[in-house]
């Protein structure tokens, strides 16, 4: 039986996401605020790097954000080819899941007591 | 059911919550072990206090700071010289201790006077040195001796010195970690910015949580020299006091060990706006993924990729000469926290070791949200282990190395099961390429000793043999 559209985005989503677990310590600073400030940068970010566009780093954190999406697409790539064969709507809604996928791990269902103190 | 209760944690069962075995389809949403959390009466823990995460982990590493500990002579002692962070200036801060020696007396009628007396002294005997940092301990935290009035004298007396105090006596948390977060919050909030210093490259960085074990900060420096990029002050490995007063000038943080220094990072991000970059430094993939991320930042990627070149044609042959004996290896991790989840995966991805097993003393929930991530099925995330626990955990997994840190050392020795170093090294550094060489050739002369084996035969005819040993 063929795996239906849906099941095939989430097997692929299910890679990047492994990746990212694994490799990634950007998802994983010490307050909600960090995690989802870096979560979203380098997600969109990447997400332009994959889409063949040069991300914007005007500013120090864009290019702290770059910097970790760099390593990110570039190990995709050679990690998961048929990530080079996805088009703009695809690379879009992978990324969009995964990202979805990382805040719920990192931030809305993580059971670190710390993630919402107010101070460092 | 993934968190585990142990034979040996029958009579203490809330230690189930502090012990993890992670099971296929699980992640860290179900099952995270509570952590920084105060110790469980009836568990002998191997933790250490909270001013010793402040003056031995964090203030202790500059090498050009006298550490003064107001308490008790032991106090002293205890933190003293038994991390290895050498330092480029010959090691001052290794050769010298200094307390003020409290005793009964001065419990009694108070030791501001003593503490004074002894910051006038340690100055007037080292006249060279002009930086200070106290630390309060438990006895002089529970009389309320004033150690900022008393700095405030000293300084005023002696324009020419500057002290730092450290409020963080050994109850003040559950374990080291609280003195990493005392040290961290105070100096950001006394010192940064109360100094300039001479910037001399358009790419400067501070690079924090990273002391100097056997010269780690010395390896890396090397890197950056190669790579013109200006350090603007090491948290703390072969640091200087001056230079992390100007930590305000860097452009970028990089973060090595996000448990003992991430707390001044997020400080310096919040305040200044300097964005903190964490990294992985021990192992070759991780510290080529690193060096690249640092030079993306900067956009000298191409000087990265030469660097990593060169340090890869250099090491290769001799981390893969390792790789193909340790493959297989299973390895167990208990140290403070952060190095579980450095280590699993570079071991894993360089050499072929399977980790088996970790321990975390002061890890805090964050940190085993990493090791999870990284770690494999199978394994056990202990938080707060006991040596009962590690003797059980030992007939379970079966490792056949250990890294730890001395005091367990011990205790796995006896049991004739090769250990290294996993806090002061064996024969460090351990970090960058040329390091983690050293890391292998460490595991592969312990895991290959014969020694270990031979110890363990008891060579004694049965008639000499007047007592049976207990273990």
């Amino acid at each position: 039986m063929m795996a239906s559209n849906n099941e095939v985005l989430s097997n692929k989503v299910d890679e990047l996401y492994g990746y990212v677990q694994e490799r990634c310590l950007w998802q994983f600073y010490s307050r909600s605020w960090d995690r989802s400030e870096n979560i979203d940068g380098v997600i969109s970010k990447a997400t332009d790097m994959l889409l063949g566009k040069t991300p914007e780093t005007a500013t120090p954190t864009e290019r702290l954000h770059m910097a970790d999406a760099k390593i990110m697409v570039d190990d995709f790539r050679s990690r998961f080819p048929w990530i080079k064969d996805a088009g703009e709507e695809e690379v879009r809604e992978l990324m969009r899941e995964l990202r979805e996928r990382l805040t719920d791990i990192a931030i809305t269902s993580s059971k670190n007591h710390e993630l919402t103190h107010s101070l460092y | 059911m993934p968190m585990v209760l142990l034979k040996c944690d029958k009579d203490i069962p809330d230690r189930q919550k502090h012990i993890y075995l992670k099971a296929p389809d699980e992640d860290t949403r179900s099952y995270l072990p509570i952590s920084n959390a105060a110790t469980i009466p009836g568990t002998l823990s191997e933790r250490g206090c909270a001013f010793c995460g402040a003056k031995l982990v964090i203030g202790g590493v500059l090498k050009d700071t006298i550490q003064m500990i107001h308490g008790p002579i032991g106090c002293a002692y205890d933190t003293w010289h038994t991390k290895r962070y050498p330092t480029d200036n010959g090691h001052f801060n290794m050769k010298y201790v200094w307390s003020t020696d409290m005793k009964e007396s001065h419990i009694v009628f108070g030791g501001e006077k003593r503490l004074e007396k002894s910051m006038h002294e340690a100055f007037e005997q080292m006249p060279d040195i002009k930086r200070m940092i106290v630390y309060t301990t438990c006895p002089t935290a529970l009389i309320g001796d004033d150690v900022k009035a008393v700095a405030k004298r000293v300084m005023a007396e002696r324009p020419d010195v500057d002290v730092f105090t450290v409020e963080c006596p050994g109850f003040s948390g559950v374990s080291q970690s609280k003195g990493h977060h005392v040290l961290n919050i105070g100096w950001i909030n006394e010192k940064v910015a109360t100094m300039e210093k001479e910037i001399t490259s358009e790419y400067t960085m501070n690079f924090i949580g990273d002391f100097n074990i056997q010269g780690d900060t010395q390896l890396l420096q090397t890197y950056w020299d190669r790579l013109g990029i200006q350090v603007v002050s090491h948290f703390t490995g072969n640091g200087t006091y001056d230079d992390l007063r100007c930590m305000h000038q860097a452009k970028l943080n990089v973060v090595n060990c996000a448990r003992s220094s991430g707390y001044i990072a997020n400080e310096l991000k919040k305040r200044y706006g300097i964005p903190r970059l964490d990294i992985d430094s021990w192992g070759f993939g991780y510290m080529a993924e690193g060096i690249r991320k640092i030079c993306t930042f900067f956009g000298i990627e191409e000087k990265g990729e030469a660097l990593i070149a060169d340090e890869y044609a250099k090491w290769k042959p001799q981390l893969d000469w390792y790789k193909e004996r340790l493959k297989g290896t299973k390895m167990a991790i208990w140290t403070g926290g952060p190095r579980l989840w450095h280590w699993t995966k570079s071991v894993e991805d360089d050499l072929g070791v399977q980790v088996v097993a970790m321990s975390s003393k002061f890890g805090h929930e964050e940190d085993f949200e990493k090791v999870i991530a990284r770690g494999k099925e199978g394994t056990y995330y202990i938080d707060d282990g006991n040596e009962l626990e590690f003797f059980e955990i030992i007939d379970l997994v079966k490792p056949d190395v250990i890294f730890t840190g001395p005091r367990v050392g011990e205790l796995i020795k006896k049991l004739h099961i090769p250990y290294v170093n996993g806090h002061g090294y064996h024969n460090g550094p351990y970090m960058g390429f040329e390091g983690f060489v050293n890391l292998a050739r460490d595991m592969y002369n312990a895991v290959h000793n014969p020694l270990t084996t031979l110890a363990g035969i008891d060579i004694r005819t049965p008639a000499q043999v007047q007592l049976k040993e207990a273990a």
